[in-house]
């Protein structure tokens, strides 16, 4: 993500910090279009990426007062935005049958009950039919620059698990790109 | 090691796009052509996640945080309040049932009658003994990585709920052991929080 578009002005950031509706509301101006847009790339639809937006930014506006200002903000904020995302994937688990951290259960890296794809599609159409947690990874590592132990961790699972489902999806991508 | 003839899996691939191969897998990527071939497709489909456009949110949601925000303050000011408010009862109680002009200073907590008692004296000393723990901590001063502070403000979240239900339960004349049970949820809640804030790395910084 561009960093030159999520910078704030440190007096706005003191101002939210010390609670601030307006100042927070600068924050939530700043951020909000990559805090969806990971939610929605997490999750894969925009009734969940606007679940993310919102609890993200609730809990920004609870917890700002902690951030001391050493590290970007918008990397603050993304994390909230990551957990917050792989939160709702985990509660979409426990609502499914299927496992959707386990290991090697959703079909190999596609969205369990896709139809196979008739190839070629293109790559928003190629990751649409990955499962959950393959493009949570793969959208984590390729784009958002996260390593594999980040991943693993925020999973609650190892880097060889992240490494693992990279692999899957990038094997899957493979065959419907070509 | 890798021969001439087995081509990279995707792993290897992927580690070396990423920087991380080893040299022998390095070295069959030069003379291979296919792995090569599959390599450099994998650039390419990295820099085209890249380059796929960004959602934006379809609606205005600001509206709904800001009021959800107020709300969340509110009902935190108002347990807050009901706190100070039943401690300024507890108080009053406690000086009329000790009489008038006593020159010895007692203990003001809140709970000061329950805190002499056999059953929730030691849980409540605890609770008391933890909270002087974490301000030593200063917390307010402290910053986390964003997981804990999400599970601190779980923490706190359900501490301020338990102080609530200690203070209605105390109102509506609950139960010794329901009590006791929620004193021991609090030292639970503030036993972990006491531990966020000791193992805590302070020097983290974001990217």
């Amino acid at each position: 993500m561009k960093s030159e578009a999520l910078v704030l002005a440190n007096a706005e950031v003191a101002r939210a910090r010390a609670g601030d509706l307006e100042a927070l509301e600068t924050v939530y101006r700043a951020f909000e279009a990559p805090v969806y847009n990971i939610g929605r790339r997490i999750c894969g639809n925009e009734e969940d990426a606007e679940d993310v937006l919102q609890e993200t930014f609730l809990e920004v506006c609870r917890s700002i007062a902690r951030y001391r200002g050493d590290g970007s903000l918008w990397g603050w904020v993304r994390q909230v935005a990551v957990s917050k995302a792989l939160m709702l994937l985990r509660r979409e688990r426990k609502r499914s049958t299927r496992s959707l951290f386990g290991d090697g259960t959703t079909s190999d890296g596609i969205l369990p009950g896709t139809p196979e794809p008739a190839p070629p599609v293109d790559l928003e159409a190629a990751i649409s039919r990955l499962s959950p947690v393959a493009r949570a990874v793969l959208w984590l590592h390729d784009v958002e620059g996260y390593t594999h132990e980040e991943i693993g961790s925020m999973m609650g699972k190892t880097a060889s698990f992240s490494k693992s489902q990279l692999s899957r999806a990038h094997r899957r991508l493979r065959e419907w790109l070509q | 090691m890798i021969s001439a003839v087995r081509h990279l899996k995707m792993e290897e691939l992927l580690a070396l796009r990423d920087g991380e191969g080893s040299a022998f897998a390095r070295s069959h990527a030069d003379s291979c052509h296919v792995c090569r071939a599959e390599l450099d497709r994998l650039y390419q489909v990295r820099a085209e996640l890249r380059a796929l456009p960004r959602y934006t949110p379809p609606r205005e949601l600001w509206p709904k945080v800001a009021d959800e925000v107020r709300q969340r303050r509110l009902r935190r000011r108002l347990s807050y309040r009901m706190i100070v408010l039943a401690a300024a009862a507890v108080l009053a109680g406690v000086a009329i049932l000790r009489g008038p002009a006593r020159e010895e200073s007692g203990p003001t907590d809140v709970w000061l009658i329950e805190e002499t008692s056999r059953d929730l004296g030691p849980v409540i000393a605890r609770s008391q003994e933890l909270e002087g723990l974490l301000r030593a901590f200063r917390p307010e001063y402290r910053v986390y990585d964003a997981p804990t502070a999400l599970a601190v403000s779980a923490l706190e979240d359900r501490i301020v709920l338990l102080d609530r239900m200690l203070l209605e339960g105390r109102a509506i004349g609950l139960e010794r052991e329901v009590l006791v049970g929620l004193w021991g949820e609090r030292v639970e809640a503030l036993e972990t929080l006491v531990g966020l804030q000791a193992t805590e790395r302070p020097e983290r910084v974001w990217r």
